[in-house]
């Protein structure tokens, strides 16, 4: 390949798709994900999972208290990648990004910016993990799946996120900007 | 060299370092698909989940945010379609099972309905927000070189587990319908299909809208 053959074919990966593109392409993926794993898209139970596996392993925490979790979020029990696929999808989301990311040289290693927006990261962490754990989901389990599984349960979800975030919007004009 | 060539010359060492990437990540696929082919699939679709999501700039906090704090509306009406067209497969595949015979997929999503819906929408809403990222926005962004939401992915893990030893309680406590409610078996699934393309449409006639009204 020559320089100009090179150039064209490294600008045809750095342009963005637009919001309709991806919205085609997510629900094409979410439609092959239902077929091939019997189950729509989901992150958190992820977490859930090796939240639960290190309070086993720091040992507080009744065994019997596993087991509801288990059967509330839906686990499949079954090496660490075959026993949560969820968490091998997750790194695959990480590193899928970082390759588009590069390809279109918008790979940036970005510093934190100041104790302030630490905070609002670690508060919002914290508040999105409670969240999605008793509500069983997040953006993508509960309100993206669940409204496109025709659950109820993911409408009322997704009103709630709406209000959750004008308050947060509030929130950010009051003390982050 | 001028800085415009500085500049070109990082264009094509990222470049380049993405065409090595891709090479390793599809060596993985490969021994993984050897391991077993639905194990390939989940690595592969997480990859195209995030390749998505960062080439289209699809964020759902954006979508939930930015009408009220900036009037925007453009990925609202992504998030829309994207729910529009979800529903319409699922649908499809959900129906295909069920006149087949054979076991619906996927109704573990049809989850309870009780506070725990409301208050965790409401906090989860709040959290992505100050965050300035969700869930996957968050694993999207890590790829992307954003250290902080390393940060906010330790408070999320913390968080889960706050949530996890108390959710035999919210799961025992103020839960109004415990088994949720497919909505095909409230209204059929023709009219539960036309219901909920009908709302979308709704809303997303609602975004356009309010996008026109910020611009008066």
């Amino acid at each position: 390949m020559n320089m100009e053959d090179q150039k064209k074919f490294r600008k045809w990966f750095k342009p963005s798709w637009s919001y309709v593109t991806g919205a085609v392409l997510l629900s094409i993926l979410q439609v092959i994900t239902l077929i091939v794993t019997q189950e729509p898209l989901g992150i958190t139970s992820a977490f859930s999972y090796w939240a639960m596996r290190l309070q086993g392993f720091l040992g507080f925490g009744t065994p019997d208290h596993w087991a509801v979790v288990t059967q509330l979020m839906g686990f499949r029990e079954a090496l660490w990648f075959e026993e949560n696929l969820v968490t091998l999808r997750n790194l695959g989301i990480i590193l899928g990004a970082l390759l588009s990311a590069l390809l279109a040289s918008q790979f940036r290693l970005k510093k934190i910016k100041s104790g302030k927006q630490l905070m609002a990261a670690a508060l919002g962490g914290l508040l999105m993990g409670y969240g999605s754990s008793i509500a069983s989901g997040c953006n993508i389990g509960a309100f993206f799946s669940g409204i496109g599984s025709m659950s109820l349960s993911g409408w009322v979800f997704g009103l709630f996120l709406f209000v959750g975030a004008l308050i947060g919007g509030k929130l950010l004009l009051r003390f982050l900007i | 060299m001028n800085l415009g060539d500085q500049k070109k010359d990082q264009f094509a060492k990222q470049f380049s370092a993405g065409l090595v990437l891709f090479a390793m990540l599809m060596m993985v696929a490969i021994f993984l698909f050897q391991y077993a082919p639905i194990i390939a699939f989940f690595w592969i679709s997480g990859l195209a989940f995030g390749y998505i999501l960062q080439r289209s700039r699809f964020c759902f906090v954006a979508a939930l945010r930015d009408p009220a704090l900036t009037g925007s509306t453009a990925v609202t009406r992504g998030v829309l379609v994207a729910l529009a067209l979800t529903t319409i497969g699922f649908t499809a595949v959900k129906y295909f099972y069920h006149v087949t015979g054979q076991t619906i997929p996927g109704q573990n999503y049809i989850q309870s309905i009780g506070m725990n819906t409301v208050v965790g929408g409401t906090i989860f809403g709040i959290g992505m927000v100050i965050a300035g990222g969700c869930a996957s926005g968050m694993l999207m962004r890590i790829g992307e070189g954003f250290k902080i939401h390393l940060i906010t992915l330790s408070g999320f893990f913390i968080g889960t587990m706050l949530g996890n030893n108390h959710l035999e309680w919210w799961s025992n406590h103020l839960l109004w319908i415990k088994d949720g409610v497919f909505l095909p078996d409230l209204f059929g699934w023709v009219g539960a299909l036309i219901i909920q393309l009908m709302v979308i449409g709704l809303l997303y006639r609602l975004a356009i809208k309010w996008e026109e009204k910020q611009e008066l």
